[in-house]
């Protein structure tokens, strides 16, 4: 490094502290006078209805906003890979076995099930529709998994299901934002851009919130599953393609070496030290700093992005597809991306929706094509993360926006033409492994037919909390203040999943 | 300066307790306590969370004083007005007992505090309302002048400049403050006449020119409409999972010329809330209403209508307190506000007013006004005339309105009672098979002789009929359905009825197989109207066919805010809880207690009383909060930094006399014309001072609050783009239309259901300013998000500035600002001749307007020659720079392309200062 490198380094690095001081006295001072939280800061008071207990408040600076910062107490977790599979996949069919739904296989669905309830597409009176795989037990844990995932059933033991959770959304959109966001509706922050506003990141190189998506389209409420909402746009989360730029605009132009521009990011921020030379604003100081900052990640992230370095049996045991872009290559992604120091990956995989309107979306036909393309995927992710001593700081989650029901789907009052179930709120599947979580667990259960939670009942926002508390924050003490008053992800709701906490 | 304005305050408060308490207190020798800034602070940090809004422990609130002052759970009041030794609340605040002790299981107050309260309760304890919820006051500026003081802003500026001890800096040089001034007037570089008068001008006279000359420049109202859109959570897309299309620029149209035509700001804001309540509204004024319909519609297969319906109408409530008032309501929708005295009640009290509009959450997106061009014009009127002279001026009025928005209609998606009927995904339309029932519930037949039907079919022979008051009731029509392919509207004549019934709908088809299993009709909306009079008279066919041809017309249509008609009208309740399903109590609209005095007499209980409430000038919220945005959009940080609430949790304002003041001027001497107040600040010595921090000010004032400097902020998304096609020449002057595509990355859209597709907008569209930008709520222009624009999914009061990487990678590599950096290059070429330094030279002077220093050109001349080097060697990179544009393929070329690209990223050309 040249010395007059080092020295913008020292200023960088002096203003940066010299800011964040004079920021954190600010509101100290205000926080005196007024007594509450600025926006720039999380705020003393726990949402509507909180409690008032003050834990250590987030400091936000607008010129270094994504610097690591300590949590609220220690977790176990430091980063989250959340495998969302867009479209709600059946429980059904994958985990929560029932035998005796096969027994009223093709029957009329008794009344009681359909008494003041509500469904996307169902009308009139449906079938019952049995289960359309076979299960075994698996693992030492004994759990029960479909034979739709064979790889998956070998790695039970190192997960906790959580097997009533439940949801108030019944459409795709809503309750796909429920889970990431907190609220059905779009403009609340993502867990994921929580997650960086709380923690920031550890590679300065890269985003700190990636995104990852497979199966051809975004997920049903668009970006807005990984927007910032009222946070500052900075910590949205950052689309990783495998096609094209990896990262938007992280390529030079056509016709531009790195070195060329090398020279011209150093001409660029060699103009701007004459500029703060002469206006002293500490602001320039950080434009310098983000410029550096990118032409290192313009390295970084396509090296990172690039899987082709990865050995045979790596690609082998995730199941890749070289140059194409689909789930299991996102997946060995997100692992090269966790170890590299990202915060939160979130990857959706969309297509998971069966209504059996088509072959495609029949639970005996489309869904097990879906299950063969994630099933060694999510199996070497746990196993890799495993044998790297990432899986204890890495909270893997997966699972979709809500379930199947137990009745066949019979859209505008006709059977559909293949064996497709409708969307269903009140009992699915998800699970959890590593940063902290107890393996080999099952926590919940349905009622004999799978249509509703009897016992360990869950939902988004014990999830959020659960999340949240693995990584270090206490659910109802994490808030920004926006209009008005503290929002926090789980709104007025959420539990820590204890149970399933190692 | 501070000593003498307390002390004025004693006075004022003193007589009022005089007044209010008969002299009780008259010889006190204590100061009197300020509740707002003294009690209620304490009141909100440590007794509300347990005690107010949501929670009141021991049935003891603080949140309104009735409510302190009531009795509790244990039988008797906690604060006794006059006695503070009596009262409980001073005794558990100092009991020794940790069970007893408040507050619970926290810290104790402070020696202070409790003194404050104390006293406070001795003085009677008293409420005091918070600043921004009283009137505004005509307030006066300082008495000060000196050199530096150029109006009255700077002496209000000054005076507490003086009081932080700091001094005011020199003027910015002409060069500063002519790029200063045009990007906040009008987002963009002026002509290079208008630039050049200025430069070269001697005349002192020669900035005010040179404003008054932005001010009236077209591209004025461009760039205020940019900050509005935000506000109004303006898109071209409807929100949620489909995101499909929707056609609204011509409200984003309207807000150009409102603001181009410095539309008073009151009748800007009533022509928003109530345009369509006017008396004969014209298109713009219904068009102005729009404002209200970028809330979100639902269109995913299977959701309610009813619960987006009212999911847009909160939205409506929230962002007019957001945008027009600075508060935040959104927090009384679940239960009373826990700092600001709203009742929860209120909250509905104030969403009746947005209750009775027309719209459903359906995916046409009715009621659309439609906008007739001239021709059609004259049919309308000649069918308003025929109708004023064969029936009445209000059965005129009434068809005139249902040709422009065909309302009123009932939407098909509102019909029960179905045999053999659904409504497909239950949220779409009516769809019907043979045999078919259906309900529309309680429609006024009262003098309705005509149904006009928006329907579908393609079966021939099917026989529709409509019955009174059920399926085999009294007919009212019957009519044979013909077969053809589109949408269309059938004409069905009606019996006479009198009253309001139910209508039922029934289908036979004798023609269609009997399995029954497929739809034979779909129907969008029925259009219970007066028939057009005057049948036996001559001319009666051309008239009636004019009709006909204005409903198929093709026209634009925009989404604009109709008002339901006594029979439509919808009750308003209480939702317990904030839940749309549990509905508690009947209100009727009301606007809060706290601000009913500013309620105009004899204002109607509809919109139109409401925009009435909101530019009456003893509404205390509408005028401070557009100063202080417009302020934030000019300094960087608001008056009250918190742009989104001036209530009791908001900033208080740093400079709150100077907030009053401008206020007061705004809605008196300057009758609401924001162009006068845009003026009045952009004239101030404050405004035009140098942004260089001495190291002083960067100590005692790091954050600009007291102003000892010019502001120094980066550029908004939309002004960095603007300005950067003004700089590379490529610039589009063309205003207004449907928003245009310019180039993006491909992938960005990718909506599940949507076949909609980015393509990019062909020549000088792909130029335009950043306003004309298409905005897709679920996929937004990748570019302008990453400079921190926002979705517009709901109102944002205040964009919050980021400094990231990901900025650095959209100016230096987006191909769209590459695209830039070379026309730029090419115009260096063409304005400065052959010789490098000149290039460069021309292009800093048309960036910035002032001569490129000596360190700087040889720094960018140094890059020049580097890169020059590169392309020398390599034919297939200078292709590449350069785009393969055979004209400019030169290493020469391609080189200065590098150091234009590097030009555009400097921190000088991406702030503002």
């Amino acid at each position: 490094m040249t010395q007059k490198e080092l020295q913008v380094q020292r200023l960088v690095k002096e203003a940066q502290e010299a800011y964040l001081r004079l920021h954190t006295r600010r509101h100290f001072l205000k926080e005196s006078a007024m007594g509450l939280g600025a926006l720039a800061m999380g705020s003393l008071l726990g949402g509507c209805g909180g409690n008032s207990n003050a834990i250590a408040p987030v400091a936000f600076d607008p010129a270094h906003p994504l610097l690591p910062k300590p949590p609220q107490f220690a977790g176990k977790a430091k980063s989250v890979i959340y495998l969302h599979m867009a479209g709600a996949p059946s429980q059904l069919e994958l985990f929560d076995y029932k035998p005796e739904l096969m027994k009223m296989d093709g029957q009329d669905c008794p009344p009681s099930l359909l008494a003041g309830k509500k469904f996307a597409f169902i009308s009139g009176v449906p079938k019952m529709l049995g289960p359309q795989a076979r299960f075994a037990q698996h693992g030492e844990s004994r759990t029960w998994v479909s034979e739709n995932l064979p790889h998956f059933s070998t790695v039970v033991d190192e997960v906790s299901f959580l097997k009533a959770v439940t949801t108030d959304q019944f459409n795709h959109a809503p309750a796909q934002l429920l889970m990431h966001t907190g609220s059905p509706r779009l403009g609340r922050p993502s867990m994921g851009s929580w997650v960086t506003y709380g923690l920031g990141t550890e590679n300065q190189n890269l985003p700190g919130f990636v995104v990852l998506t497979s199966g051809g389209s975004f997920p049903d409420a668009g970006k807005s599953v990984w927007g910032s909402g009222f946070l500052p746009s900075v910590y949205q989360g950052v689309q990783c393609r495998s096609e094209g730029d990896p990262v938007l605009f992280i390529k030079d132009p056509n016709g531009m070496s790195r070195d060329l521009r090398k020279a011209s990011i150093e001409t660029i921020n060699e103009a701007n030290r004459q500029e703060y030379a002469e206006y002293n604003d500490p602001e320039i100081l950080s434009r310098i700093s983000q410029y550096e900052m990118a032409y290192r990640m313009q390295i970084t992230a396509p090296e990172v992005m690039n899987i082709n370095d990865e050995p045979s049996y790596i690609h082998e045991m995730y199941g890749t597809q070289p140059g194409k872009s689909c789930f299991a290559n996102n997946v060995l992604l997100a692992r090269k991306l966790v170890e590299k120091g990202v915060r939160y990956v979130q990857l959706f995989d969309w297509g998971w929706d069966a209504h059996g309107d088509s072959p495609n979306n029949a639970v005996n036909i489309g869904l097990i094509n879906k299950c063969r393309t994630i099933d060694k995927a999510i199996t070497a992710l746990l196993l890799d993360l495993k044998q790297r001593g990432l899986l204890e700081e890495t909270l893997v989650v997966w699972g979709g926006e809500f379930g199947r029901t137990p009745m066949m789907e019979n859209r505008n009052g006709i059977n559909a033409p293949f064996k497709g179930r409708d969307h269903h709120t009140e009992a699915f599947t998800i699970w959890m492994a590593g940063g902290g979580i107890k393996p080999g667990y099952t926590y919940g259960e349905t009622d004999e037919i799978g249509y509703s939670a009897v016992s360990g009942k869950t939902d988004a926002f014990d999830i959020q909390a659960t999340i949240l508390n693995q990584l270090g924050f206490n659910h109802e003490q994490f808030t920004y203040y926006f209009q008005g008053r503290p929002f926090r992800l789980t709104d007025v709701g959420g539990k820590v999943i204890r149970d399933i906490i190692a | 300066m501070k000593f003498l304005f307390t002390k004025k305050k004693y006075v004022i408060t003193g007589i009022a307790v005089i007044a209010a308490t008969g002299c009780i207190f008259l010889l006190s020798p204590t100061k009197r306590i300020d509740f707002n800034t003294e009690v209620k602070p304490i009141l909100n940090k440590k007794c509300i969370s347990c005690h107010g809004g949501v929670k009141a422990k021991g049935g003891f609130s603080v949140l309104f004083r009735e409510e302190a002052l009531a009795k509790t759970e244990s039988g008797n009041p906690v604060i006794i007005p006059g006695d503070p030794n009596g009262s409980e609340m001073i005794r558990r605040l100092t009991s020794k007992d940790p069970e007893e002790r408040m507050p619970y299981k926290h810290e104790a107050l402070s020696k202070n505090e409790i003194h404050i309260l104390k006293e406070w309760i001795r003085q009677g304890a008293k409420w005091g309302d918070h600043w921004a919820y009283l009137p505004v006051q005509k307030t006066d500026a300082p008495d000060i002048a000196n050199n530096w003081i150029h109006n009255d802003v700077d002496k209000f500026i000054y005076a507490k400049l003086k009081e932080e001890k700091l001094q005011p800096a020199a003027q910015a040089d002409k060069a500063t403050l002519l790029r200063r001034v045009s990007l906040d007037l009008i987002g963009r570089y002026p002509t290079q006449t208008v630039a050049e008068q200025y430069l070269k001008s001697n005349n002192d006279k020669a900035y005010e020119v040179l404003v008054d000359s932005l001010l009236a420049s077209p591209h004025f109202g461009e760039r205020w409409a940019s900050l509005w859109l935000d506000l109004a959570r303006y898109a071209d897309t409807k929100g949620y999972e489909a995101d499909g299309g929707r056609s609204i620029w011509k409200y984003r149209d309207w807000l150009i010329h409102a603001f181009n035509e410095d539309k008073p700001y009151n009748l800007f804001i009533t022509e928003q809330i109530a345009g369509d309540l006017l008396p004969d509204p014209t298109d713009a004024q219904y068009i102005a209403t729009a404002f209200h319909r970028n809330s979100m519609n639902n269109d995913e297969g299977g959701t309610d209508n009813e619960e987006f319906r009212t999911a847009a109408v909160i939205d409506r409530v929230n962002t007019t307190w957001e945008s027009l008032m600075s508060t935040t309501f959104s927090c009384v929708q679940c239960h009373s506000h826990p700092y600001d005295p709203f009742h929860h009640e209120e909250y509905y009290q104030f969403l009746a007013y947005f209750n009775n509009t027309r719209d459903e959450d359906v995916p046409g997106e009715h009621p659309l006004l439609r906008e007739y061009n001239d021709t059609m014009q004259q049919k309308l009127k000649a069918i308003t005339d025929w109708t004023k002279k064969y029936a009445s001026e209000t059965e005129a009025s009434n068809l005139k309105k249902f040709l422009r928005t065909l309302q009123p209609s009932v939407n098909s998606t509102t019909a029960d009672s179905l045999k053999n009927a659904v409504i497909a995904n239950h949220n779409i339309q009516l769809i019907i098979r043979n045999h078919a029932v259906a309900r529309l519930k309680k429609i006024d037949l009262q003098q309705k002789n005509l149904l006009v039907c928006k329907l579908y079919t393609n079966n021939r022979s099917g026989t529709l009929k409509l019955h009174v008051d059920a399926p085999d009731g009294p007919l009212l029509a019957s009519v044979v359905l013909k077969a053809i392919p589109q949408w269309r509207y059938e004409y069905i004549h009606l019996s006479s009825q009198t009253g309001v019934h139910d209508v039922y709908l029934t289908y036979e088809n004798p023609t269609l197989p009997a399995d029954n299993k497929s739809f034979a009709v779909s129907f969008d909306c029925f259009g219970f109207i007066e028939q057009l009079p005057g049948k036996s008279v001559p001319g009666f066919v051309k008239i009636e066919q004019s009709f006909h041809e204005l409903l198929d017309a093709k026209v634009t249509t925009t989404p604009v805010m109709v008002e339901n008609p006594s029979w439509m009208w919808r009750k308003t309740n209480v939702f317990i809880r904030g839940a749309w399903t549990s509905k508690g109590k009947e209100v009727e609209p009301a606007v809060p207690k706290i601000f009913a005095y500013a309620m105009p007499a004899g204002a109607p209980k509809n919109r139109m009383g409401l925009a009435m409430w909101l530019t009456d000038k003893r509404n205390p919220l509408v005028s401070r909060t557009i100063v202080n945005r417009l302020w934030e959009q000019l300094f960087g940080t608001g008056i009250a930094e918190t742009l989104e609430d001036l209530g009791t949790q908001g900033i208080p304002p740093t400079h709150k006399e100077l907030l009053d003041f401008l206020s007061w001027k705004l809605m008196n001497d300057y009758h609401w014309s924001l162009k006068t107040l845009l003026k009045e600040l952009v004239m101030s010595a404050t405004y035009r001072q140098d942004s260089k921090l001495s190291n002083e000010v960067k100590e005692k004032d790091p954050f600009n609050k007291y102003y000892a400097r010019g502001p120094r902020v980066r550029l908004s998304a939309e002004q960095l783009r603007d300005q950067h096609l003004c700089i590379s020449g490529m610039m589009s002057d063309k205003m207004y239309g449907p928003g245009v595509m310019p180039w993006q990355p491909e992938g960005i859209w990718l909506s599940p259901y949507n076949g909609a597709k980015w393509i990019n907008s062909k020549d000088e569209d792909q130029y335009r300013r950043a306003v004309y930008t298409y905005w897709k709520r679920t996929a937004p222009y990748p570019s302008m998000i990453t400079f921190d624009g926002v979705p517009r999914v709901l109102c944002t009061a205040r964009r919050i500035r980021t400094n990231t990487p990901l900025q650095a990678l959209v100016t230096m590599n987006d191909s769209a600002y590459l695209d830039m950096a070379r026309h730029f290059a090419y115009r260096m070429q063409e304005e400065a001749g052959k010789k490098t330094e000149q290039q460069i030279m021309k292009g800093y002077e048309l960036m910035l307007y002032k001569p490129i220093s000596q360190a700087k050109l040889s720094l960018f001349k140094g890059l020049y020659d580097r890169a020059l080097r590169d392309f020398k060697n390599d034919r297939d990179k200078t292709c590449e720079m350069i785009g393969m544009n055979d004209q400019h393929n030169n290493p020469e070329t391609a080189a200065l392309v590098v150091v234009a690209n590097a030009m555009l990223n400097l921190d000088e050309i991406v702030t503002k200062w």
